[in-house]
């Protein structure tokens, strides 16, 4: 494992430069994850006033997004880093798009909330929480990847998405079911299907800056790389 | 609304008094037949590193020179327009030249060390000002050592001919002979142009603790350097200023398309 280390150059000021970078995606991290966490919260008490929060935070997010970017370019333009610097700055200007893309999809979610149109079946609730906790574990064990630059770590969460994902499979195939069955309109169904999608959505943007996560570190692009021999790198790690 | 970055754009053309270290008023420099620099215009600020780029014979090094009135020794130079700095006009006639360049010191390209020890190099100005006590003289040239990052490695061979250092050390002891006078303003003419990569980047690093004491302008035909050090940045081309900004902008978002064509390569 390869870490970039961020206090070593001759220049104090590109060491800080760098470190207050790193720090700044970890923040925005930090904020997105206490939306989903607020989100899931408002959904099991039914709570509007947590969720408008959560969208009117969203612009905190997005705000985030864009100085990070210009901060970016700046220390590109100002600095021509190389090597593994390079690719610590490619690397969070690729995380923070979805990092925000994120919590645009918390605030789909918390709409579920504000627009009142929660599941009716306790059934489907709970389970759509129980996946928004696996979601919630995995967003932090990926910005924890990212903190610690540390291969191992993001490919352990990167595995969890297949969990996430055959949850939501099980969920869907339920709720398809339950439509038939119950009382609520088609619209809020629509809604309802909506919020799992990006929920199961958010797990993989968290396998995206894992991604990121062991390229930077390795070297090795492992995007598009089929599950079995990325498994098979787990397999060798663990 | 959350600020991750804390950025500091001054506003140039409405600078103070207080927070300008040389203001520039319709300055025309004729060097024989030549027209070298036309109507320029600038605030330069206080405590901050102020980089010059622009292509060879734009007239960068000579706007630099006037700024200590080095222009002065080429014969058949002319010079009109008003530079303010400590609050007058050094371009008067009356200007004591002397005491103006030991305010606004200056580092050329090629190191420059007297040959003498580097004790009597630093301190060579001081007694050029009157000073003969030798405590006094002892605690200037460790001071100006130590500011100018060079101390440690030359304190137990302060009496040894400073032509025996490296290029690197013989540059950082031209510059604490600079700061032994304590100057409000240091001027730098391609100071690391001689110099290694690694050498450069120490003494870059030297500049941005410099400027917490006094005011730096630099002029650099390398425009990644003047991008790392500079906290602004002034493009001049064929002896006009096309553009000064924060060094963050003109380097990201320059406002001119002669700029742009310079720094993206694209320039002539």
């Amino acid at each position: 494992m390869h870490q970039v280390a961020l206090n070593t150059h001759i220049s104090d000021r590109f060491n800080l430069e760098l470190e207050n970078l790193r720090n700044s995606v970890l923040t925005m991290g930090g904020e997105v994850e206490q939306q989903l966490i607020d989100t899931l919260k408002a959904i099991s008490t039914n709570n509007p006033g947590l969720a408008e929060k959560v969208i009117l935070n969203d612009l905190k997010v997005n705000s985030m997004e864009m100085q990070i970017d210009e901060e970016c370019l700046r220390i590109i333009a100002k600095r021509h880093p190389t090597a593994s610097d390079l690719r610590l700055i490619m690397t969070i200007s690729k995380a923070i798009t979805d990092i925000e893309r994120m919590g645009d999809e918390i605030e789909r979610i918390a709409k579920l909330v504000t627009k009142q149109k929660i599941p009716a079946s306790e059934s489907i609730k709970s389970s759509m929480l129980q996946i928004g906790q696996q979601v919630t574990a995995m967003m932090r064990g990926t910005f924890d990847a990212f903190a610690r630059q540390d291969e191992r770590a993001a490919l352990i969460v990167y595995d969890q998405d297949n969990r996430i994902d055959s949850e939501y499979k099980k969920l869907l195939t339920f709720t398809t079911g339950e439509m038939s069955r119950s009382g609520q309109s088609m619209e809020d169904w629509l809604e309802i299907l909506w919020a799992l999608r990006s929920l199961e959505r958010i797990g993989d943007r968290c396998k995206n800056i894992c991604e990121y996560v062991v390229s930077l570190t390795s070297g090795k692009d492992v995007r598009h790389t089929k599950l079995e021999s990325l498994q098979q790198k787990i397999d060798d790690l663990t | 609304m959350l600020k991750l970055f804390e950025r500091e754009r001054l506003n140039l053309e409405g600078l103070s008094p207080e927070q300008t270290a040389i203001e520039v008023r319709d300055l025309n420099l004729r060097l024989g037949q030549k027209h070298v620099l036309h109507n320029i215009n600038m605030r330069i600020p206080k405590h901050r590193i102020t980089a010059l780029i622009g292509q060879s014979g734009c007239g960068k090094s000579s706007l630099i020179a006037c700024f200590n009135r080095m222009n002065d020794l080429i014969l058949n130079s002319q010079t009109s327009g008003e530079i303010i700095i400590e609050g007058r006009n050094i371009n008067h006639k009356k200007e004591n030249l002397s005491l103006l360049r030991s305010q606004v010191g200056m580092v050329f390209q090629r190191p420059n060390p007297f040959p003498m020890s580097i004790y009597d190099n630093v301190c060579y100005g001081l007694r050029l000002q009157g000073i003969k006590q030798r405590r006094q003289l002892d605690d200037a040239v460790e001071r100006a050592l130590h500011e100018a990052a060079l101390w440690e490695e030359v304190k137990d061979r302060l009496f040894d001919s400073a032509m025996i250092l490296s290029g690197g050390q013989q540059q950082r002891l031209v510059i604490a002979r600079a700061l032994a006078l304590n100057p409000a303003i240091l001027l730098l003419d391609e100071p690391t142009s001689a110099l290694d990569p690694l050498t450069t980047l120490f003494i870059e690093e030297l500049m941005g603790e410099l400027k917490k004491r006094c005011t730096i302008v630099i002029v650099t035909h390398n425009m990644q350097q003047a991008a790392r050090v500079s906290d602004y940045t002034a493009f001049l081309h064929q002896g006009e200023l096309i553009e000064f900004s924060d060094s963050d902008t003109l380097f990201t978002m320059p406002d001119k398309k002669q700029t742009e064509d310079y720094i993206t390569g694209r320039y002539g």
